[in-house]
């Protein structure tokens, strides 16, 4: 039993073996959005969340401590060639847990797909070393939900709401993106409201958006979907409470799950539809915790595909110094994007594209992440250089590969007993490519607006984990189908950022809300026609 | 204490900074090596080494620049410099020094006060 923010005991709303319910496991883009669409609806949900249920006003605007209060920090395993092995071995993502999901943590950035993006595969033939499959569905199929998307999250530039006004450390990259030649600069399609908009306020600027956003004027699950689902009487949110596996009867049909909820009891509750939205990297842990004697290697997992093509994009920082003051930190940390290079020319030495968009850290995770383990006088006076210095982040599409991959490390278990992911990446040489490409055209941004010096930053922990449970046309070469339903399992479904087939190059939230969307719409079809 | 000052100031130097910045290295250090006995013994062992036959704290900045050189990759030196990075650069002396602003909420964010107040160049959606 957890407690609401307000300190109140949470009491269930449904029991315990009330197997008409919808369990939904976390509540993130895919997991909110869908259990509220689903409340809408008239379905009644479980919602179980492994972290806690924080208030905004309660989030730290200090980084070190609010990565501690807000981020997914239970043990992790690494291995492969990728430098997160090295520099960051236990922390391979960098995500929430706490209801909101990394929503709670999200800049805002709201591009689209592109139409190519869906059939890379189709679109270059097989890569070298690279899995690619196309997407069993296209942007036809999934515009009339990021129409939906749009609205919901209050996305600027679209649905007749303001764009974001310039800050600072957009000046500096946009005046210079435009003394290159580039031609797409803009602040963005961002999921902020610039002006009061669905009960929330308009953004005061207040620089913080990675710790968490006091002010609401962030679209998150945490402030928007989830509320709007306990007002209509049919949600119940259990957070505090870690599934440990799913549970099956002898057909095939899964029948409920068991957690261990707030108080370190093991609880089983019963559901006739269970939904997986955990991120890329629990969500092919619970499956493949989840295995049985039906079931071998992992639920949903006869392809072998779950935990395979775990994609978390090619992604990268730039940051520069001046001659003048430009204060990065104030205003709103991702409002700025150059979108000339998201764009299919592998003349460039690399297939897919890749976005530039505005980023800024302050000095606790500056002097983390800028150049990981410096030391000494030089680095030093580069930190002095903080108010002068602005910044930019790189991502594009990865190239999805077999061998990247969550597995179970059955060496170290977590607090529940339970063995821990480990996640295995190799960098492809399309990846390679293209960041080195990107950290060029960043560095020429800066150096068109007369940077004294630029800095390469090598990728942080992933904040976009993709593509361990995914779709496919055929069951063999994935794990679900267009809507997200196992291809193994009639009512399971996978409903988080685990089922994009490929990753494309735009941060994915947006991409996950559409989708949850259109399977909350499947699964109420399947429900009124009794398939369920 | 005094060496673990020293050895961080010498990671971070920032010459405006007083030493209670870095001596909050050497608190979080002890604070470590009481809840993780393999902590303490990497630290008993490590400061023992750097004041091998002098004290690391009263040599020279070059001198002990070298002597941190010399150790640089070992878990001693690797568990103080993660410890100094989060530290130095969390403490609210050292945003002054490097001119961060910090919290901003609870004076109304900086929607009025200088989010977009850079002069030297244009807004670019605006030409």
């Amino acid at each position: 039993m957890s407690n609401q923010p307000n300190g109140r005991r949470r009491v269930n709303r449904f029991a315990a073996g009330d197997s008409d319910v919808t369990v939904v496991i976390g509540s993130g883009a895919g997991g909110g959005t869908l259990a509220n669409e689903l409340c809408q609806k008239g379905a009644k949900v479980v919602l179980i969340e492994a972290g806690r249920h924080h208030r905004p006003e309660d989030f730290i605007n200090d980084e070190w401590a609010s990565l501690n209060q807000l981020a997914w920090l239970d043990a992790r395993t690494t291995s492969g060639s990728w430098r997160i092995a090295e520099e960051f071995p236990s922390l391979p993502a960098w995500t929430c847990k706490a209801v909101g999901g990394t929503t709670v943590h999200w800049a805002g950035c709201c591009p689209r797909f592109k139409e190519w993006e869906f059939r890379i595969r189709s679109e270059h033939g097989p890569i070298d070393g690279a899995s690619l499959l196309d997407w069993p569905i296209g942007l036809a199929d999934v515009a009339p939900y990021y129409d939906r998307a749009e609205n919901r999250l209050g996305v600027t530039r679209t649905n007749g709401i303001p764009a974001a006004p310039a800050n600072n450390n957009f000046k500096v990259m946009g005046n210079g993106a435009r003394r290159v030649g580039y031609t797409g600069v803009s602040t963005g399609r961002m999921a902020f409201n610039t002006v009061p908009r669905d009960g929330r306020p308009a953004t005061i600027q207040d620089g913080f958006n990675y710790q968490g956003d006091k002010q609401r004027a962030h679209w998150s699950t945490l402030t928007a979907e989830i509320p709007k689902a306990e007002k209509t009487g049919r949600l119940d949110l259990r957070p505090e409470s870690m599934v440990n596996r799913i549970e099956h009867d002898g057909s095939g049909r899964v029948t409920g799950v068991v957690y261990t909820d707030a108080d370190g009891n093991q609880q089983r509750q019963k559901a006739r539809v269970v939904c997986v939205a955990c991120n890329a990297i629990e969500t092919a842990r619970l499956l493949l915790n989840s295995a049985s004697a039906l079931f071998p290697d992992g639920l949903a997992n006869s392809s072998g595909q779950v935990g395979r093509n775990y994609m978390r994009h090619v992604t990268g920082a730039v940051f520069a110094t001046f001659g003048k003051a430009v204060r990065m930190y104030r205003g709103e940390t991702m409002a700025g994007i150059v979108t000339d290079e998201s764009r299919n020319d592998p003349g460039r030495g690399f297939v897919g594209g890749y976005y530039l968009q505005l980023h800024s850290l302050g000095p606790s995770f500056l002097a983390t992440f800028l150049s990981p383990r410096a030391w000494g006088r030089d680095f030093a006076e580069i930190m002095e250089q903080y108010g002068h210095m602005a910044g930019m982040f790189l991502v594009g599409e990865d190239m999805p590969r077999e061998t990247n991959r969550v597995t179970l490390n059955r060496d170290v278990h977590d607090q529940f007993g339970l063995p821990v992911p480990n996640v295995h990446v190799d960098d492809h040489p399309n990846d390679t490519a293209m960041r080195e490409h990107a950290y060029a055209a960043g560095e020429s941004v800066y150096d068109a607006v007369g940077a004294t010096r630029t800095f390469c930053v090598p990728p942080y922990p992933a904040s976009h984990n993709l593509g361990t449970a995914r779709m496919s046309v055929r069951p063999e070469d994935g794990v679900v189908n267009q809507f997200g339903r196992a291809h193994d399992v009639p009512n399971l479904f996978v409903s988080d950022g685990s089922v994009m087939t490929t990753g494309a190059a735009a941060n994915p939230t947006l991409t996950i809300v559409a989708l949850a969307l259109r399977q909350a719409d499947h699964i109420e079809q399947q429900l009124k026609a009794g398939a369920l | 204490m005094a060496t673990i000052t020293a050895a961080a100031r010498t990671m971070y130097p920032h010459d405006a900074l007083p030493d209670d910045v870095y001596a909050r290295v050497a608190e979080k250090l002890a604070e470590a090596a009481c809840e993780d006995s393999g902590a303490a013994r990497t630290i008993e062992a490590g400061v023992s080494a750097i004041n091998n036959g002098r004290l690391f704290a009263e040599l020279s900045a070059d001198e002990q620049l070298e002597a941190l050189k010399g150790i640089e990759g070992s878990a001693f030196f690797e568990l103080v410099r993660s410890i100094a990075v989060v530290e130095v650069y969390s403490d609210e002396r050292t945003w002054q020094l490097v001119g961060y602003e910090g919290p901003s909420f609870d004076q109304g964010g900086y929607i009025n006060r200088g989010f977009n107040d850079l002069g030297w160049l244009p807004d670019p959606e605006a030409a």
